[in-house]
């Protein structure tokens, strides 16, 4: 049972942060249809960013906030510069031209960075609190945990309560009919890239310091469980990536501790197959999102 | 009193798709607070001249002035020059209830939620407020796209086919509706009732070229358009 706890609660810490991930990704299909695999390159450059001033300046939230913040920068930049003129009248343009983005970020961060990992720094102590003589959570799961769920609980706001969430959502729908009302929807669709790569970014800057460390393709098998999740929960429904992120997080946890790491990638593989096979519209995309203007 | 530069006029368009001439040649001026009416039949078009005023399609040639001064058409500026345009169908948000859907239309002021409900009251489908536009019948629908294209105050508003799949006792409501707008309408419709009831000018094109414009009495008694069109939609 002690065991069950734990692994439940490092599930979740590890799903919360696939769950921000997912949610990343959930955004930019959102505004532009497109799933982005060069989101876990363009976190891990900011990572890069965050650390080379932290390393600087010998402060981690100053490079905290530069990677956040450089993530909501390189977001804007490569729908402005790269995304924008992709010919979406395919939708392998989108895809492939991320994955040409990822060999070009990771290439620039090997030879600016070398191909070693490097320590990344954390904030808060990993070692878990015991309750009852059980190892539940530690500092760090309850700083992954809050940054989450604050990203959620704004995410939410501004979608839902706020003009500009509003126009966002209206943007995605139905661009056409957006531009008709006002709405500035080439500009709604790079605030949806920034957000989304910002996003990206803290999910970078949670997990990377609990894996090998800083690395070039540190993100890539953080891709996969977080596109699962996205898949899971549904590629339309932010609610739905977060808790097939959660789901992951879970299974991931689960596997690893009871049937050893090594077959945990293959679980994901395993449960991503079944979710396409089975459902694939994912579990939580309702008929009205599937259809968008009529 | 509008002085003659006053309102949207339209001068000499042309607009060419491939080898289609959809435009010929086309000039209109739309006086304030007059309902113009644009009819045709299928291709004349009567759309495509609706799209190149809100920027979706370039012309060719010609020019467009409001208030005298050049206009360039561009969708996003529309609102802010005091247009709003329906589009075929029900062009609406799936994703956002009927509210949200006429609050998306607020171009500026306080309080956007009471225009919206103030919209969608004037609209008679306050009470669907809080439900999914995909959830509501047709002409429900079409009601949330007049609310949303209301609740921005448009000097100008556009209705593109306004009456389709609408039954007898709704076309009477948009009679109504437009009637009260207090705005300039240009409207493009094949339910001739109701255009020769509420325009004061219409503007007949056929195969893209004009071929008549005057009050509907004049249309209506225009060997040109019966043998065009009126003939065929009688």
């Amino acid at each position: 049972m002690d065991r069950f706890l734990f692994l439940t609660f490092d599930g979740l810490s590890r799903g919360a942060v696939y769950a921000a991930f997912a949610l990343a990704l959930v955004l930019i299909w959102r505004a532009a249809r497109i799933v982005n695999f060069a989101q876990g390159a363009m976190a891990v450059a900011t990572v890069y960013a965050g650390y080379s001033v932290t390393n600087a300046t010998g402060s981690y939230w100053l490079g905290f906030v530069v990677a956040i913040v450089g993530g909501l920068v390189l977001g804007a930049a490569v729908e402005r510069v790269v995304m924008r003129f992709v010919d979406h009248s395919s939708p392998l343009n989108g895809v492939v031209v991320a994955l040409g983005l990822v060999l070009i970020i990771q290439g620039v961060l090997g030879m600016i960075y070398g191909n070693e990992f490097l320590p990344a720094p954390t904030a808060f102590s990993r070692d878990a609190f015991e309750v009852g003589g059980v190892a539940l959570l530690s500092r760090y799961d309850i700083f992954v945990f809050a940054s989450v769920g604050a990203v959620v609980v704004l995410l939410t706001l501004l979608f839902t309560r706020t003009p500009t969430g509003l126009r966002m959502r209206a943007a995605a729908f139905a661009p056409d009919v957006s531009r008709l009302l006002g709405v500035p929807v080439g500009g709604m669709l790079t605030l949806g890239w920034a957000l989304a790569a910002a996003v990206g970014s803290l999910a970078g800057l949670l997990v990377i310091p609990t894996e090998l460390g800083l690395h070039p393709t540190a993100m890539d098998v953080v891709f996969i469980s977080a596109f699962t999740a996205a898949v899971l929960g549904g590629l339309d429904s932010p609610i739905g990536a977060v808790i097939g992120g959660l789901v992951v997080g879970l299974l991931l946890s689960y596997v690893s501790g009871y049937l050893g790491a090594t077959v945990a990638p293959m679980a994901v593989l395993i449960l991503l197959v079944v979710v396409l096979l089975g459902r694939p519209d994912g579990l939580f995309t309702r008929a009205r999102t599937k259809a968008r203007a009529a | 009193m509008s002085t003659p530069d006053q309102g949207l006029a339209l001068h000499h368009l042309t607009v060419r798709f491939g080898g289609l001439l959809a435009l010929d040649d086309v000039s209109l001026r739309v006086t304030p607070g007059r309902v113009v009416g644009i009819i045709g039949p299928n291709g004349a078009g009567k759309t495509t001249l609706f799209n190149v005023v809100c920027g979706f399609v370039g012309a060719q040639a010609g020019s467009m002035t409001l208030d005298g001064r050049p206009f360039r058409a561009r969708p996003h500026h529309l609102v802010r020059h005091g247009i709003a345009r329906t589009l075929q169908g029900v062009g609406q948000f799936n994703g956002l209830s009927v509210l949200e859907n006429v609050l998306a239309g607020v171009r500026s002021g306080r309080k956007p939620e009471q225009q919206a409900a103030a919209a969608l009251e004037r609209c008679g489908i306050a009470e669907h407020a809080r439900q999914m536009p995909a959830t509501l019948p047709y002409a429900v629908r079409k009601r949330v796209e007049l609310a949303r294209a209301l609740v921005s105050k448009p000097r100008i508003l556009m209705l593109d086919e306004p009456a389709g799949g609408l039954d007898t006792d709704e076309i009477r409501w948009l009679e109504t509706l437009i009637r009260e707008a207090d705005t300039t309408v240009m409207l493009v419709e094949h339910h001739m009732d109701l255009v020769m009831s509420v325009c004061d000018e219409i503007l007949v094109l056929d195969f893209g070229k004009p071929i008549a414009f005057g009050p509907p009495d004049t249309i209506r008694n225009d060997p040109k358009v019966t043998d065009a069109y009126l003939g065929a939609a009688a």
